[in-house]
């Protein structure tokens, strides 16, 4: 290969990545660019707004109802890693450990479920969650949540157990600890790592989880971020654009720090959980 | 004592399988006995119909334009995401300056609620005031009214949703790219393989595991496809746009009719799994053993 060849390559390198950074800051971009504009300016979205002005992002941050969604989010968060999490990983070591079919029809049952539609499930759930008096609750989606994704985390958790030597196993068993005992003394801390990512994937779920919520917190202080925003997009008697576009990026800022500083883990934990099964 | 410890194990399993349970088998045998029942979603009142609401559905109008709209995006996004998330693999496997920050920016529209990507890209593509329009004023071109066709709207979908989880294949490829062992490509190197065949012979082949997983994942869950339409057409105009999914949720919630949409459920599971299943076998079929 000539010098001459690797600089046009470098060339063709450079713009392209200059045409990703472009397109895929474009969104960020125009909900930054139209949330600084006053309701009455109808100029082009694409061009940098003239004058701009914090008078939206103030009306939303000194909404008391923003920041009670902001919690309820993170509480959502937190209770469905709590019920998630634990159950997640002691149910899939435990199938790593048993006999081969087990897993193998925990496999298939794993892609079973990942083919029910959540609209599907729908009708089901929505009349189940009134019967158990689980709706605007917390608690309730939580409990939903860590049930819908357990077969997904189980199947997570029993793929990378498998590549745990059970040597470890039979050494705290000669010390004359059971499988409980053993989980979390010995094979608990070993997963550390891959919790990490699952915590993280749990937390971006239930920040951009849509349906369920939708439906199962239908009262106002019950709203997730993303339900709050919608409301805004939604509102037909009012239509003002720039502070729906403001409160969009008001939920989707937060997120994408996130992930810009969390990258590591996701994207290690993304290539963990797609490839080793 | 091996008794006793198989017991545990069991029991290690029971708190799981007991979530799963209560969420998602009960709810869809709760769904497949709603169907058979015409019931307005929250009253007291449940008539038994038998089959009523699946012939219902077989005859409702709507339904073969909402099918198809379900399949372009289950096999538009499928397709797309497959061949965009490889090409952007094989892009970042490369090594060159700020290739973890680009690796970084393809995954990020993941990070971004379905929801709010479809309302910032229906502010793209309408025709007065539209980004996109604007954009191309700018080379003088006229305006382009994006979405006055149904099925260019479609189209249109199809493309932001799979731009949007593109990255995931990213993923799943490179992490396939990077199994490969260098001994294979050094060897066909050697033997004077192009960079075209060491593609086709090499990578590809060893990338089926990959493709299978992105193939299946991609096509279930774009068959689903639901927050992306809400926001950017809102299966309109006159839900020509819809997918399955919304479909049964407007049938649920806007419409009162709880039992047909249980029905229509039932039928976009069987459709995921009719379409699903056969190409997973296929596919697993030809996975290289080494």
């Amino acid at each position: 290969m000539n010098h001459k060849e690797k600089k046009s390559t470098k060339i063709i390198r450079f713009i392209i990545c200059a045409l990703i950074v472009l397109i895929y800051f474009m969104p960020i971009y125009l909900l930054g660019n139209v949330s600084v504009r006053e309701a009455t300016d109808f100029s082009s979205k694409l061009w940098p707004t003239q004058n701009p002005t914090l008078e939206k992002y103030i009306t939303i941050l000194t909404d008391p109802m923003v920041w009670k969604s902001f919690a309820n989010t993170l509480l959502y968060a937190a209770l469905e890693i709590l019920f998630l999490i634990p159950t997640a990983a002691m149910g899939g070591y435990a199938l790593s450990r048993s006999a081969g079919r087990l897993s193998n029809m925990i496999r298939t049952f794993n892609i079973l479920v990942m083919m029910i539609p959540g609209t599907a499930l729908l009708v089901g759930t929505y009349s189940l969650m009134v019967n158990l008096h689980l709706t605007n609750s917390i608690f309730g989606i939580a409990l939903y949540g860590a049930g819908a994704s357990m077969t997904g985390s189980m199947f997570f958790y029993t793929t990378f157990s498998t590549s745990i030597p059970t040597e470890l196993d039979e050494a705290a068993e000669l010390d004359g600890a059971g499988p409980v005992k053993t989980f979390f003394y010995v094979i608990m801390p070993l997963m550390k790592g891959i919790t990490v990512t699952r915590v993280i994937s749990v937390v971006i779920g239930c920040w951009n989880s849509y349906l369920m919520p939708l439906y199962l917190l239908t009262k106002s202080e019950k709203y997730t971020i993303l339900l709050y925003v919608r409301k805004l997009f939604t509102n037909s008697v009012i239509q003002d654009v720039p502070l729906s576009f403001a409160a969009g990026a008001v939920m989707v800022i937060p997120i994408v720090v996130f992930y810009f500083v969390m990258q590591k883990y996701i994207v290690g934990g993304q290539i963990d959980s797609s490839v080793k099964g | 004592m091996r008794k006793k410890k198989k017991r545990s194990l069991m029991l290690m399993t029971l708190p799981g399988i007991f979530l799963i349970c209560i969420f998602v088998i009960i709810p869809l045998i709760n769904g497949v006995r709603i169907s058979f029942y015409t019931w307005n979603g929250y009253g007291k009142v449940m008539k038994f119909v038998g089959l009523d609401n699946f012939k219902a559905l077989f005859t409702d109008m709507r339904l073969p334009r909402i099918t198809v709209n379900t399949l372009i995006y289950g096999f538009g996004s499928c397709l797309l995401e497959n061949v965009l998330g490889l090409a952007a693999a094989l892009f970042v496997a490369e090594k060159f300056r700020g290739r973890n920050g680009i690796r970084a920016i393809l995954y990020m529209p993941i990070m971004i609620s379905g929801f709010i990507m479809g309302k910032i890209m229906s502010y793209v593509f309408t025709l007065d005031n539209g980004v996109l329009n604007d954009l191309l004023a700018v080379f003088g071109t006229g305006p382009v009214y994006w979405m006055k066709n149904s099925w260019i709207s479609s189209l249109i979908i199809t493309v932001v949703n799979s731009w949007q989880y593109m990255g995931l294949c990213m993923l799943i490829y490179l992490a396939g790219l990077q199994n490969i062992s260098s001994s294979y490509l050094d060897a066909a190197a050697i033997d004077g393989a192009s960079g075209w065949q060491q593609f086709f012979k090499i990578k590809l082949p060893l990338l089926i595991p990959a493709i299978t997983t992105c193939v299946i994942t991609n096509l279930i869950n774009s068959l689903k496809l639901y927050e992306l339409v809400v926001g950017l057409t809102n299966g309109g105009p006159n839900r020509e746009t819809m997918s399955l999914s919304q479909y049964i949720q407007v049938l649920y919630f806007d419409d009162e009719k709880a039992g047909y949409a249980a029905a229509a459920g039932i039928f976009l599971f069987l459709l995921i799994m009719v379409l699903s299943l056969p190409i997973n076998r296929f596919l697993r079929s030809r996975e290289v053993q080494l």
